[in-house]
C-alpha cells in the first residue's frame, strides 16, 4: 500500500504545471479546438473527453463521435453566423463548447450560458425538433445575463394578464413543452410560462427563427417590442 | 629492498574508468550549472533594424531578447509599455509566472521587484499609472514569441504586466492586447526558471534591464 502511495506521490511531484490554454481561458477541462477561423470570431471547441465542472461538480457533458460533431457543427455555425462580431463582443459571447448529454444537477439541458467566461456550452444531441431555435434561446440568456438592467422582469411580467404568475425557477415547474402554440395567448410555448427570463428567451428565439405572430395577440406584440427595443439599445445595427 | 609492483591490467582499466568518470562528472556539473551555455546572446548593435525606434532590448540571465513593438496594432498598449521601459520601471522585476514551453510573464512593478518581492501578492501589483483599455480588434497572429499585455479576467484591466508566449497560441487573438514580437533571442526566455508543479515561481529569475534601442 505504501509503495503504491509512493508511486502516486512521485507521479504527482514529477508532473508538469499544466499549460492547457483553453482551460486557462474558460475553466473547462478536456476541450480541444474545433474551429476558430470564423467570420464572427466565435471559437468552437469540442469535448475530447467527458468533463465535469460547476459547484459540487454538478455540470456534466460528454464527448461525441466525430461524424456527429461535424454534422451538428454545420447547423450550429449556420445559426450563430447570424450574429456579427461586434454584437457578440457586446454580449460577451466568444466560446462555443460542443458536447453531448449535457446536464446540470442531473437534469438534462440544451445549453449552459456563462457570460462571465464568454462561453456557451451546447448539447449537440438535444432534441432535433427544437435544436436550431434552442441555440438562439441560449444566446438570449447570455444577452440577458450581460444586460440585466435592460431586461427588467417586473416590466416584462406586467405584459401578462393579471393574476398570472411565473414559477420560482425554470426547473421548479412541469411547464417544459417547447412546441410552438397555434394560439399563442401571450406565450409562444409552454416553457415560456416557466419564468420571465425563459419567456423572454422563447420570444427572442422565435423572433430569430422568424415565427409569425398573430396580430391579435397584443401581449406577445408588446413582448416582441420590448425585446426588439432593448436589443437595439445594445446594438443599433442588430437585425431581427 | 623495495620491489616495484606493476599494476595489473584490470587495475589499469579501473584507474582509467575512475579518471573518465571524474572528468565526465565535472563536465556534466559545469554544463548543468550553466543553463545559458548553449544560448546565443545577441548584440543589438550588430543588427540592422527596419524600425529601430520600435525595438526594445530585454536583458535576462541568458542574454538579450530583442523585441519589435507594434504601435500600429495596439497604440495605447505600446505607449504604456514604452513609458515604463523609458522610466526603467521593469529593471529587476521578476518573471513571476512561467509555464515551461508555454509562456513567461513579468511586470509586476509593485510586488515583483528584486529584494522586495511579495510572494503572497505577486501578480496583483499595479504600476500607479492606472489601467488601460484592451486593444483586441486588430488582427494579430499569436505565434511563438508574441508579446502581449496581461490582464485580469476582465477586459480593460491592462497595466504593466506582460507575457511572451513560447508556442503558438491562436486562441489569444481578440483575448489579449498584443504589443510586439520577439525577433531575436527567444532561446534566452526558454531558460527562464520555472517550477514543475506551479505556474508561480518561488525564487524567480529577474529582468536585468529593459531598454529601448533608441531612447
Amino acid at each position: 500500500m505504501n509503495l503504491i502511495r509512493l508511486i502516486l506521490l512521485s507521479l504527482f511531484i514529477l508532473s508538469q504545471a499544466q499549460a492547457d490554454t483553453i482551460y486557462n481561458l474558460i475553466k473547462i477541462p478536456n476541450l480541444e479546438i474545433y474551429e476558430i477561423n470564423t467570420p464572427n470570431k466565435l471559437r468552437y471547441l469540442y469535448a475530447k473527453q467527458p468533463f465535469t465542472i460547476g459547484v459540487d461538480n454538478n455540470i456534466n457533458c460528454f464527448n461525441s463521435e466525430k461524424k456527429f460533431l461535424d454534422k451538428k457543427y454545420k447547423i450550429i455555425k449556420k445559426n450563430l453566423d447570424r450574429y456579427d462580431q461586434n454584437f457578440l463582443r457586446k454580449i460577451n459571447l466568444k466560446y462555443i463548447v460542443l458536447c453531448e448529454d449535457l446536464s446540470i444537477s442531473k437534469i438534462n439541458t440544451a445549453g449552459i450560458p456563462d457570460n462571465i467566461m464568454k462561453t456557451l456550452i451546447l448539447d449537440i444531441k438535444f432534441n432535433e425538433s427544437y435544436f436550431e431555435r434552442v441555440i438562439h434561446h441560449e444566446v438570449f440568456h447570455i444577452i440577458n445575463d450581460t444586460y440585466k438592467e435592460l431586461f427588467d422582469e417586473k416590466i416584462w411580467s406586467n405584459f401578462n394578464i393579471k393574476n398570472f404568475e411565473y414559477a420560482d425557477c425554470s426547473t421548479c415547474t412541469n411547464k417544459i413543452g417547447l412546441d410552438t402554440y397555434k394560439n399563442t395567448d401571450g406565450f409562444f410555448t409552454e416553457y415560456s410560462r416557466s419564468t420571465a427570463s425563459e419567456d423572454m428567451a422563447e420570444v427572442f428565439s422565435h423572433l430569430i427563427i422568424g415565427s409569425s405572430v398573430d396580430n391579435k395577440d397584443t401581449i406577445l406584440q408588446n413582448k416582441i417590442k420590448f425585446i426588439r427595443d432593448n436589443l437595439l439599445k445594445i446594438d443599433r445595427n442588430f437585425k431581427l | 629492498m623495495i620491489q616495484k609492483i606493476k599494476a595489473s591490467r584490470s587495475e589499469k582499466i579501473i584507474l582509467i574508468f575512475i579518471i573518465l568518470l571524474t572528468v565526465f562528472s565535472f563536465g556534466s556539473f559545469l554544463l548543468i550549472k550553466d543553463k545559458c551555455l548553449f544560448v546565443k546572446d545577441y548584440d543589438p548593435k550588430k543588427i540592422k533594424f527596419n524600425k529601430p525606434k520600435n525595438i526594445a532590448i530585454l536583458n535576462v540571465p541568458c542574454g538579450n531578447v530583442i523585441i519589435e513593438l507594434y504601435p500600429d496594432t495596439s497604440p495605447n498598449g505600446v505607449k504604456r509599455f514604452m513609458t515604463l521601459v523609458k522610466s526603467k520601471a521593469y529593471d529587476n522585476v521578476a518573471f513571476h509566472r512561467v509555464i515551461k514551453g508555454a509562456l513567461v510573464q513579468a511586470g509586476d512593478l509593485e510586488f515583483g521587484k528584486r529584494g522586495n518581492i511579495d510572494y503572497g501578492r505577486i501578480g496583483t501589483g499595479k504600476s500607479g499609472l492606472g489601467t488601460i483599455n484592451s486593444e483586441v480588434d486588430n488582427p494579430f497572429n499569436f505565434e511563438k514569441g508574441s508579446v502581449a499585455l496581461a490582464r485580469t479576467q476582465k477586459y480593460n484591466t491592462e497595466d504593466s504586466q506582460f507575457f511572451i508566449i513560447l508556442r503558438d497560441e491562436p486562441l489569444y487573438e481578440t483575448e489579449y492586447t498584443p504589443i510586439g514580437k520577439v525577433i531575436y533571442g527567444l532561446e534566452a526566455l526558454e531558460e527562464i526558471k520555472y517550477l514543475d508543479k506551479s505556474q508561480y515561481v518561488l525564487r524567480p529569475d529577474f529582468i536585468n534591464t529593459l531598454r529601448m534601442l533608441i531612447d
